[in-house]
């Protein structure tokens, strides 16, 4: 398993729209990937786990891949929600 | 032929057209258990239900991006773990596994803080909707699909419902529930179209294409109307169209009497979107802010943060002023997250300013959000309930406080902020002299000062003919508290329904009223009974 810590930067957290960019490209990845939040941990994969987390701008969260893929999909991820998640 | 009198309007408006009754289906959950062996199927059922809700959330979602959103929610990872493990784990059914999946994520979107979470409870569950309508091969009644003038009746609309009325078409809406503040009250105003709610029992009378006329203005609905009546009220519709045209046009002018007075017009509002919706009447601001919305349509007491932000929204807004009355709760209005003790008579009870001064540290984050919010327009806050000089002077001193607070954290507010309050306890009009030398403006609140002064209680229909503020003891009272209040220089408003009564306006504008505060739908006719004054 690797994982880094991401401070999310979005101005309204991860509402609707990026939460949804975010659990789309989880999908599309072989990891298993979870977010942990404070003492929580999310299947990414779910745009409702997400939302439902409430994560809101400034919150630290840490990004967990883990499978064969592992490296390549933490950095892919990790770059996604680094830029912005399309916002 | 039957009518029906609605008591409670808040669009004006008149339709005649045949009705669509849009029917509630029975989408309660089948609660027969399964065996082991039946799990297999059951989740079939599901995945099947889910293929059929992507496919009509893909045709709605060309005209409409919401629903692009929904049918990531209905494919979403987590929805159908919660479904598939309710089903094999627990053996349940298809129909109860959704079900009780939606409850869950419904609620926890619910009780989230943010505003813009908690409206998307709504969403997921207009999604268990249409997944039970299609586990049960039920197939929803469209609004999308009417394609001829109609009045739509309903026992209640939800967003996914409204979103589809095509105003050209759905020429009025009867709603056997709901309120005047409810979502489709606010939708319906804002699209224009005639609406009455709290109809009760029109659903069980009415049948498909039976002709309905309504006017919304009047709270008037007939059922089965035949072609007298049916020509009664084409003929109210031209006059009526007419009428408002006219009416518009005056928007224009400043609401100024004919002897030179400048009366202020105002509107009273329970959230920003009322503001919203009342600015191009070109009215002067709000004289009346209900918060205690803010605080019923929550889980918690509002925070200071979230009520700043509110207020300030309605400061910018407002073209002249935002008068912002405190709390008001208790009497009939309850918190679904504190319990108030049974009373015998909750109006006489815990109610409004007593709550404020008894509460404290609730009171003070709001006094704080207000003071933070005039800032940003010119705010003035209001105490509503008073009976004496010492309550007045208490929530003065709460001010003042919050006031230096404010000051030593540095943030911005209107130093010369005023302070008013509700004249609508008898205690306060026969103390209006010693009030008026202490508020910066009385505003008149004639629902209960009506009913405190008559000793009538205004929900009762037994004796609804005795509540009239029109009695002279009522009328007295109100020149009396206008005297008191104009000897000492302040301004005086009313912020009651008698506000807005066209029969009542000329003599209150006679008694030297400054400021008249009613419900938008009132406006324009009052504008022009004050230019015409």
């Amino acid at each position: 398993m690797v994982s880094k810590k991401i401070v999310i930067n979005n101005p309204s957290g991860l509402h609707a729209r990026p939460a949804s960019v975010l659990a789309q490209a989880a999908g599309k990845c072989n990891s298993d990937v979870t977010i942990v939040v404070g003492e929580r941990t999310i299947v990414a994969k779910s745009i409702l786990n997400i939302m439902a987390a409430a994560i809101k701008k400034g919150t630290e969260i840490e990004l967990r891949c883990e499978g064969t893929d592992e490296e390549q999909d933490l950095e892919k991820l990790a770059a996604l929600i680094e830029s912005g998640l399309g916002e | 032929m039957e009518r029906i009198q609605v008591e409670k309007t808040a669009s004006r408006g008149i339709a005649a057209a045949p009705v669509f009754v849009y029917r509630e289906p029975n989408l309660t959950p089948d609660t027969r258990p399964v065996t082991p062996e039946q799990t297999e199927g059951e989740a079939e059922k599901f995945e099947q239900a889910k293929k059929r809700v992507l496919e009509e959330l893909q045709a709605l979602a060309e005209k409409n991006a919401i629903f692009a959103a929904h049918m990531e929610i209905v494919d979403d990872f987590t929805l159908r773990e919660g479904v598939l493990s309710k089903i094999k784990a627990e053996n349940k059914n298809a129909q109860q596994a959704v079900h009780e999946t939606i409850e869950e994520f419904a609620a926890i979107f619910f009780s989230m803080d943010d505003v813009y979470m908690k409206e998307r409870s709504a969403d997921i569950k207009d999604i268990g909707k249409r997944l039970m309508a299609a586990l049960k091969g039920i197939t929803l009644q469209d609004l999308g699909e009417i394609d001829r003038e109609v009045i739509v009746a309903a026992k209640d609309l939800y967003p996914s419902d409204t979103v589809k009325i095509n105003p050209q078409l759905v020429k009025g809406i009867l709603t056997e529930e709901g309120g005047i503040t409810s979502h489709v009250s606010i939708l319906a105003k804002s699209m224009d179209i005639p609406i009455l709610v709290g109809v009760s029992g029109i659903l069980s009378k009415l049948q498909d294409g039976s002709m309905v006329c309504m006017d919304a203005g009047q709270g008037i609905v007939i059922l089965d109307a035949d072609e007298a009546v049916l020509g009664k009220f084409a003929k109210k519709k031209e006059a009526y169209q007419r009428e408002r045209k006219r009416l518009e046009e005056l928007r224009k002018y400043a609401p100024v009497t004919s002897s030179g007075k400048r009366i202020s017009l105002c509107v009273n509002v329970g959230n920003v979107e009322d503001i919203r919706y009342a600015l191009p009447l070109n009215v002067d601001g709000v004289g009346l802010f209900r918060t205690e919305f803010l605080y019923m349509e929550n889980t918690h007491f509002p925070t200071e943060e979230e009520q700043f932000e509110v207020y300030k929204e309605a400061a910018v807004l407002c073209p002249k002023e935002l008068t912002v009355r405190t709390l008001d709760i208790g009497g009939d209005k309850s918190l679904s997250y504190y319990e108030f003790d049974k009373e015998e008579n909750p109006f006489l009870g815990w109610r409004a300013i007593r709550i404020s001064l008894d509460m404290k540290d609730m009171f003070r984050e709001q006094l704080r959000a207000i003071l933070r919010a005039s800032a940003f327009g010119h705010v003035r806050i209001m105490f509503p309930m008073l009976i004496s000089l010492e309550e007045l002077r208490e929530a003065k001193l709460l001010v003042e406080e919050c006031k230096k607070e404010l000051r030593k954290e540095n943030r911005e507010f209107d130093e010369t902020i005023e302070i008013g309050m509700m004249m609508e306890t008898p205690a306060s009009v026969l103390l209006a002299q010693e009030f008026a030398k202490e508020a910066d403006f009385f505003s008149i609140g004639t629902n209960d000062l009506t009913q405190y002064l008559l000793a009538v209680d205004r929900g009762n229909k037994k004796i609804a003919d005795k509540y009239d503020y029109f009695h002279p003891a009522v009328m007295r009272a109100i020149e009396h508290i206008i005297e008191a209040g104009h000897k000492e220089g302040i301004k005086i408003g009313m912020c009651g329904e008698m506000a807005g009564d066209a029969r009542a306006i000329p003599l209150l504008l006679n008694m030297g009223l400054d400021e008249l505060s009613m419900s938008q739908g009132s406006i324009d006719y009052a504008r022009e009974l004050i230019l015409k004054h």
